[in-house]
C-alpha cells in the first residue's frame, strides 16, 4: 500500500525498519563479541629485578635464563668475563635461542639462525640483531632494564 | 516389540517409500577415474573417528598449562585403553590430512571445481584449512617443547602479515606471548569452535554433492558413460574401503604410538633439530629459503605475503580457470595444479632430509 504523497510503500518502510534493526543487532553483537574475544594485551616489561647472587657467579662463556615477562631473557658472561643481558628470542620467528659455548655464538634451532657474541645476525634467516639490555647492581638486586630506561626502585 | 508394528508406527508418520525411492534412483557415474570419488568418503570416515575419539579423550584431558602435559601422560599410562585412543586420535588426524590432500589434488587435476561446483571447492578448501588448524591446535594441547616452538612460529608467522597480522597474532595467542592463555584458547578452538564449523561445512559440502551430483572429468563428460546405483553398489564399496582404512589406522595406532617430548618450558631454548608436522614442512622449508632482508625489506614478511598469495590463488582457482568453466580442456590449469603439487612434495621431502 502506498499513500499518494508518500515516497515509499508501507512494505518498503517496514522492510527497511526491520532490516535496519537486524543489521544494528548483528553488528552490535559482533562488536561486543569481538571485543570480548580479543585479549587485553599486556606489554613487555621495561625492567625486571633479579637476585644478584644467582647471576653474577655464573662461569665465563655461559648463559643463564631469566623470565622477561612471558619471554626468556639471557644473562650472558662471555669468555673474557664481561657480563651482559639480552632478550633470548630469535628476531626471525620468536623461537628461544641457545648459547653455543664451543662456537661462542647464539643459535636458534627453529630455522637455523646464528648470532655472534655481540648479538649480530651472521647466518641464516634472522633479519635483525638480538636485543641487548642494560643492567645494574644495587646490593642484592640485579636490575635488568631495556636500553635507555631509567629505573628507580622504591626505597624500602 | 513387534517389528511390523514399529514399521507401521514409522510409516504412519513419515513417507518411508519416498526415501526408499530416492535411494533407489540415486545414480553415480562410473569411469576410469572413479577411484578418486572414494577419497572424500574416506576423509568423512576419518573425521567420524576423530570426533568419537576426541570426545572420549576430553573426559580426561585437563586444559591448563600446569596439568595438560601430566594429564596426557596419565591418559596413556593409567587409563584403560588410554594409550590406544590417544594413538588412534593421532593417527586418525594424520591420515585425515593425507586423504584431504589427495582429495583436494584429485579435485584440482580433474577440474571438478569448474562451474557449477565452485562452492564445493570453497567449502572443501575451508575444511582443509580448518583441518590444518585442528592439527596445530590439537598439537599444542600436548604442551611439549616441540608444540610450544611450533605454535610460536605459526602464530608469529601470521603476525608478519601486513596490517591485520598483529591482530591475528594477539587473537590466536590470547596475549603478546605463547602462554597458558594460548593453551586454553587453542583448546576452545579444538573442541568447540572448529568441530562446529566442521560439522556445518561437511553438511554443506555433502548437500552440495547431492545437489550437483558427482562431477565427471572433462575428457569423459561428452562421451557416453555408464551410471551405477549408489545403493548398494557404491555404498558397499565405500564400506569395504572404510574397513580397510580402519584397519590401517588401528594398526598404526598400535604399532607406532606417537611420542611426547619434554614438557614445554618458556625459558628453555628451542629443541635441537626441531621440525614441524609434515604438512607444515613445505612452509617451514619456504621460510628457510628467504634471507632476513631482501632489497632492504623484511624477508620474512615478503615470504609470508608470497605464501598467502599462493594460497589465495589456489582458493580462487575456479574463478581464474575460464576455459574449464566453458567445458573446454584447460591444460594451463593442469600445469598449475602439477606445479603446486610438485612444490608441495619437493619442499616436504627437502624438509624431511635437511
Amino acid at each position: 500500500m502506498k499513500i499518494d504523497y508518500s515516497l515509499i510503500t508501507r512494505r518498503t518502510f517496514l522492510n527497511t525498519l526491520f532490516g535496519g534493526w537486524l543489521v544494528a543487532l548483528c553488528s552490535g553483537s559482533a562488536y561486543a563479541l569481538l571485543k570480548f574475544a580479543f585479549p587485553t594485551l599486556g606489554k613487555e616489561p621495561d625492567f625486571v629485578v633479579l637476585n644478584t647472587k644467582d647471576f653474577m657467579n655464573i662461569p665465563p662463556n655461559s648463559v643463564k635464563p631469566f623470565a622477561w615477562g612471558g619471554k626468556v631473557g639471557l644473562f650472558f658472561k662471555n669468555a673474557n668475563g664481561t657480563s651482559t643481558a639480552l632478550k633470548g628470542v630469535c628476531t626471525h620467528m620468536e623461537c628461544n635461542i641457545t648459547y653455543k659455548p664451543e662456537d661462542k655464538k647464539f643459535y636458534c634451532a627453529c630455522h637455523k639462525g646464528w648470532f655472534d657474541e655481540n648479538g649480530k645476525n651472521i647466518e641464516g634467516p634472522p633479519p635483525k640483531p638480538l636485543e641487548f639490555f642494560d643492567f645494574k647492581i644495587e646490593g642484592e638486586k640485579l636490575i635488568v632494564a631495556k636500553k635507555g630506561i631509567k629505573v628507580e626502585l622504591p626505597k624500602a | 516389540m513387534n517389528c511390523q508394528r514399529l514399521k507401521n508406527w514409522v510409516e504412519e508418520r513419515y513417507d518411508v517409500e519416498e526415501i526408499k525411492d530416492f535411494a533407489k534412483k540415486k545414480l553415480v557415474p562410473t569411469h576410469k577415474y572413479e577411484i578418486w570419488y572414494y577419497t572424500g568418503g574416506i576423509t568423512l570416515f576419518l573425521f567420524v573417528i576423530q570426533f568419537i575419539t576426541g570426545m572420549i579423550l576430553s573426559f580426561y584431558y585437563v586444559p591448563h598449562f600446569e596439568h595438560a602435559y601430566k594429564s596426557i601422560i596419565e591418559i596413556v599410562t593409567k587409563l584403560n585403553m588410554g594409550w590406544f585412543f590417544r594413538s588412534l586420535h593421532h593417527w586418525g588426524a594424520q591420515l585425515a590430512i593425507v586423504f584431504l590432500f589427495i582429495h583436494v589434488w584429485s579435485t584440482l587435476l580433474l577440474k571438478s571445481y569448474r562451474k557449477p561446483r565452485e562452492f564445493l571447492w570453497f567449502s572443501g578448501f575451508m575444511l582443509l584449512g580448518i583441518s590444518i588448524f585442528f592439527g596445530l591446535s590439537g598439537y599444542l594441547l600436548l604442551w611439549d617443547e616441540r608444540a610450544f616452538a611450533a605454535v610460536k612460529v605459526a602464530t608469529g608467522g601470521a603476525g608478519n602479515l601486513p596490517v591485520i597480522g598483529n591482530f591475528i597474532k594477539a587473537f590466536l595467542r590470547g596475549g603478546i606471548d605463547v602462554t597458558g592463555e594460548t593453551l586454553i584458547r587453542f583448546y576452545a578452538f579444538h573442541v568447540s569452535i572448529l568441530p562446529l564449523a566442521t560439522l556445518f561445512l561437511i553438511g554443506l559440502h555433502i548437500l552440495l554433492v547431492q545437489y550437483h551430483g558427482m562431477s565427471v572429468p572433462l575428457s569423459l563428460e561428452k562421451k557416453a558413460h555408464k551410471e551405477i546405483p549408489f545403493f548398494p553398489n557404491l555404498f558397499y564399496k565405500d564400506l569395504i574401503i572404510w574397513l580397510i582404512i580402519l584397519g590401517i589406522v588401528v594398526t598404526l595406532a598400535t604399532l607406532v604410538p606417537p611420542e611426547i617430548g619434554k614438557k614445554a618450558d618458556p625459558l628453555a631454548p628451542a629443541p635441537e633439530n626441531i621440525k614441524p608436522e609434515w604438512y607444515f614442512l613445505f612452509l617451514f622449508q619456504t621460510l628457510k629459503l628467504f634471507p632476513g632482508e631482501i632489497l632492504g625489506l623484511n624477508g620474512e614478511m615478503i615470504a609470508i605475503i608470497l605464501i598467502s598469495c599462493g594460497i589465495l590463488f589456489f582458493f580462487l582457482i575456479p574463478f581464474f580457470d575460464k576455459k574449464s568453466n566453458r567445458g573446454e580442456k584447460s591444460p594451463l590449469f593442469t600445469w598449475i595444479g602439477i606445479i603446486y603439487f610438485l612444490y608441495f612434495v619437493i619442499m616436504t621431502v627437502f624438509g624431511f632430509v635437511s
